[in-house]
């Protein structure tokens, strides 16, 4: 049991204790002893950005709807409140019921980056619950993982008892169906997981031999036990409709970074730009009807309060009533003066009175992503947007009365050359030219553009997977000529630490080997990796030198097309060899069309016949 | 129309913020589904003001905040319709109707009073307390945002008794509101002389002056024939 006095006194001596408080509105309150499974779900960041976070706020209300258990919540305490936590031995609890984490039967963790893995292992040190799987024991709750990154969870494969690959929702009913008849029969852990294995989509490392190369590259990962499928296929959901969505959403009290009413219109992208990774493993797309859409937009203002409602997907523009289902929100809550935010949206699909009518909603800036300086090397991401795209929708915009704009771009992308990155700042001199262009009384004063670059990470599942990443000093460099070049009026630049942005490339293609790295990272200190103070570059090179292991060989390699990729194992149902014709078109700078212009047959349709 | 509500902030919810719960209320009273004055601007949000900000970490029986509304209401509906839709822990206890022309309730309230308990279940405050009333003067400094200024403890502080079960509970009265704040926890460190005890502070009121009495803002009712 915790001793809530000493927990108490302690939130008193933290910055922001609302973070541990829980109690919010919408929290769901159950007894303990009324169910019989407990899982804790965990975020590995702080409360305000775990609490954005989408899949959360689902898996978490969808869990609760089951009467045999209770799905609380626990995020990764601030550096303050981790000392105090060890200094007064408090484990690792969730804010529902302030129990320890460690007398659950499961810790979820979802993976939204790869810089969160430190927070994971030293959530389960907190927790005090053995970091290594193969040290768990029967009293031990199972960790589980599931999000973006757990598609290639090699690198925590030492420390999970089970990946949960693809979309939840129908998923973690099988799963938790088969724990409880399987507590019930107190089996042992093997069996547990034996049996998990065999639900689809269900990953359990330890079922798995890796074996290595000379050179370092992997040889062969096979399953050592009959339980085990030799690959393993990511879970979707094929009706959105028919799908769980929550109707209510706990409203946090503190200011959490993305606060307000997420309705998610879709699943998947249809444009299939080849450095990203969300395009490639979230397809094929799925549409929720825009009748389920006002259904739970009327139930989520009634039960939650909020005074914003976001439209959330990929590419939030590509939904095929957006116009309609802005206006009918719009009118619907007019009176009740809720706004609309329309995240990722891309005005290059957008008509001038369109962009007038939610500009009405809300004056924030504008977002225009071509996520490179020329039409070249556009072709060779696949990123449709030309320049025109780019004349008109500004010049719309600064009509309706913005004068805001910001852009984003990719620096080190493959095949990039210094015209690439005068590319760069040729747009935003292009930005600046429509709005001088226009006249004076047409736009609004106070011209503001701001350039942002994040630097490439190849990432698997995508056809830049066997691409090397630019070195550090490289990418330095282009910032530096960036810093240069873009030294315009009204012009701002930021651009993202290359050391991050290396580490993400080699834990994103990491093989197993690393797990060993990330314990020593950790070991020296390492957490919140994400966050710029909290962030020691040293500590990581000390960890791979323990380990023996060259960063670099992950990062910076050229993968052959023979190669055996750490998470060939996985299926995401989008095909390697699509995926290497990828490379290859983008290699003569090809574009490949939209899916609703024609399918490039990347293998999803042979496996969901009759959704794509 | 303009009510004052009268509102707890009880021990599950002590750590928000004052803007947390700002925010909050504006949210309960969207659930609530009041007929509520908006303000004007990009982000209108209900027209409301509070009485006092609360520390963080500090539960409180009596609070206090303005709400306009667009047309009048039952007071029985209204204290209903609020507590359904507020989260637990924060409680409408009573609301009144007030006439507009009633100056804030920031500019009104004056005093406030508090309740502090230790951990400890033998602690006896009155040897702390009887030093206090012995010594002629009390000097401490006061930091605000701005500045930090001398103040005389035994001129600012309005009460102090030790009260209770074995004198386990203080309670304090001291200046609040625009006309001057002190905050315990600088009379309290004053009185434990800077050893640090684990306490639990609660706010019991919030007080203003009516006809030479002491009165809750409540007390600014129509019915009871408020200002104005
Ligand atoms: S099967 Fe064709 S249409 Fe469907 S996601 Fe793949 S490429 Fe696009």
């Amino acid at each position: 049991m915790l001793d809530r006095k000493l927990l108490d006194r302690v939130l008193g001596q933290v910055s922001r204790p609302v973070r541990y408080m829980g109690n919010e509105y919408n929290m769901v309150e159950k007894d303990p002893e009324d169910v019989s499974i407990r899982f804790a779900f965990a975020f590995p960041d702080v409360y305000e950005v775990g609490m954005s976070h989408l899949g959360m706020k689902i898996l978490y209300h969808l869990m609760n709807e089951r009467e045999d258990t209770y799905c609380e919540r626990v995020f990764a305490p601030w550096v303050d409140m981790e000392e105090k936590m060890r200094e007064n031995r408090i484990p690792l609890f969730t804010l529902e019921t302030r129990d320890p984490v460690s007398k659950f039967d499961f810790v979820g963790f979802t993976l939204q980056y790869e810089m969160c893995y430190t927070n994971l292992l030293n959530m389960l040190d907190l927790a005090g619950i053995p970091l290594l799987a193969k040290d768990r024991t029967q009293q031990d709750p199972f960790v589980i993982a599931g999000g973006p990154c757990a598609y290639n969870a090699e690198p925590l494969a030492d420390f999970l008892d089970l990946v949960a690959m693809g979309e939840g929702e129908q998923q973690i009913g099988e799963l938790l169906d088969l724990y409880g008849e399987w507590k019930k029969k107190d089996g042992d852990r093997e069996s547990f997981l034996r049996q998990a294995a065999a639900i689809p989509g269900v990953y359990v490392p330890q079922f798995y031999d890796v074996t290595y190369r000379d050179d370092g590259q992997v040889e062969s990962v096979n399953p050592n036990t009959a339980a085990a499928p030799d690959r393993i296929a990511k879970r979707i959901v094929r009706d959105l409709d028919s799908t769980y969505y929550p109707d209510r959403m706990i409203v946090p009290f503190m200011d959490i970074v993305h606060d307000r009413i997420v309705l998610e219109l879709f699943r998947g992208c249809s444009r299939g730009c080849r450095f990203c990774q969300a395009g490639m493993i979230y397809r094929p797309v799925r549409e929720r009807s825009m009748d389920k859409l006002l259904e739970l937009a009327d139930k989520l203002v009634k039960n939650t309060g909020y005074e914003e409602i976001s439209l959330s997907s990929l590419s939030t523009s590509d939904y095929s009533r957006l116009e309609d289902l802005v206006k009918q929100l719009m009118e619907r809550f007019r009176d009740k003066r809720i706004s609309l935010s329309l995240p990722s949206l891309r005005l290059d699909s957008f008509s001038r009175d369109f962009i007038e009518e939610i500009q009405k909603v809300r004056k924030t800036g504008l977002t225009f992503a071509p996520e490179a300086g020329t039409q070249r090397l556009r072709d060779v991401i696949n990123k449709g947007v030309t320049e025109d795209d780019l004349v008109r929708s500004v010049t719309d915009a600064f009509v309706s009365g913005w004068n805001t704009v910001k852009l984003y771009f990719m620096i080190g992308l493959p095949t990039e050359t210094e015209e690439d990155l005068q590319g760069i700042a040729g747009l935003a001199r292009l930005v600046t030219d429509c709005y001088y262009g226009l006249e004076r009384e047409k736009r609004q004063k106070g011209l503001r553009i701001t350039v942002s670059t994040s630097s490439f990470v190849p990432k698997p599942f995508t056809p830049f997977q066997w691409e090397p990443q630019n070195t550090m000093e490289e990418l330095r460099e282009k910032q530096g000529f960036l810093r240069k070049a873009l030294r315009m009026k009204h012009v701002e630049y930021n651009w993202h630490d290359p050391e991050l942005s290396f580490l993400e490339a080699v834990f994103a293609r990491g093989d197993r080997r690393l797990g060993a790295v990330l314990l020593s990272a950790w070991k020296n200190g390492a957490r919140f990796d994400s966050w710029a103070d909290q962030f020691h570059m040293e500590g990581w090179m000390d960890a791979f030198r323990q380990n023996h292991l060259d960063p670099g060989f992950y990062a910076y390699r050229k993968r052959e097309r023979d190669e055996v990729l750490p998470w060939d194992h996985i299926d995401v149902g989008v095909s390697k060899a699509f995926l290497w014709k990828e490379k290859e078109k983008a290699g003569r700078g090809e574009r490949t069309p939209d899916c609703r212009v024609s399918c490039a047959g990347c293998g999803i349709r042979g496996t969901w016949e009759g959704i794509c | 129309m303009r009510f004052v509500v009268e509102y707890t902030k009880e021990e599950r919810v002590k750590y928000i913020s004052h803007l947390d719960l700002m925010r909050s209320m504006q949210r309960t009273i969207r659930r609530a589904e009041l007929p509520i004055a908006w303000s004007r601007g990009y982000h209108p949000h209900p027209v409301m003001a509070f009485a006092s900000a609360l520390p963080v970490g500090m539960t409180s029986e009596g609070e206090y905040m303005d709400i306009h509304l667009l047309e009048g209401m039952d007071i029985p509906e209204l204290e209903k319709r609020l507590n359904r839709a507020l989260p637990k822990g924060i409680t409408v206890k009573q609301a009144v109707a007030v006439d507009e022309k009633v100056p804030s309730l920031m500019s009104l309230v004056e005093r406030a009073d508090y309740r502090i308990v230790p951990e400890d279940p033998e602690w006896d405050w009155k040897p702390a307390v009887d030093v206090f009333w012995s010594k002629p003067e009390i000097w401490v400094e006061k930091k605000s945002k701005k500045k930090v200024s001398s103040i005389n403890l035994k001129e600012a502080v309005r009460d102090i008794r030790a009260c209770g079960e074995h004198n386990r509970e203080l309670f304090l009265s001291l200046p609040a509101g625009s006309s001057g704040n002190l905050k315990p926890d600088l009379v309290v460190d004053a009185l434990l002389e800077g050893k640090d005890r684990a306490l639990s502070f609660c706010r019991t009121g919030l007080y203003l002056r009516k006809d030479g009495k002491w009165v809750t803002p409540l007390a600014l009712g129509k019915q009871e024939g408020g200002i104005g």
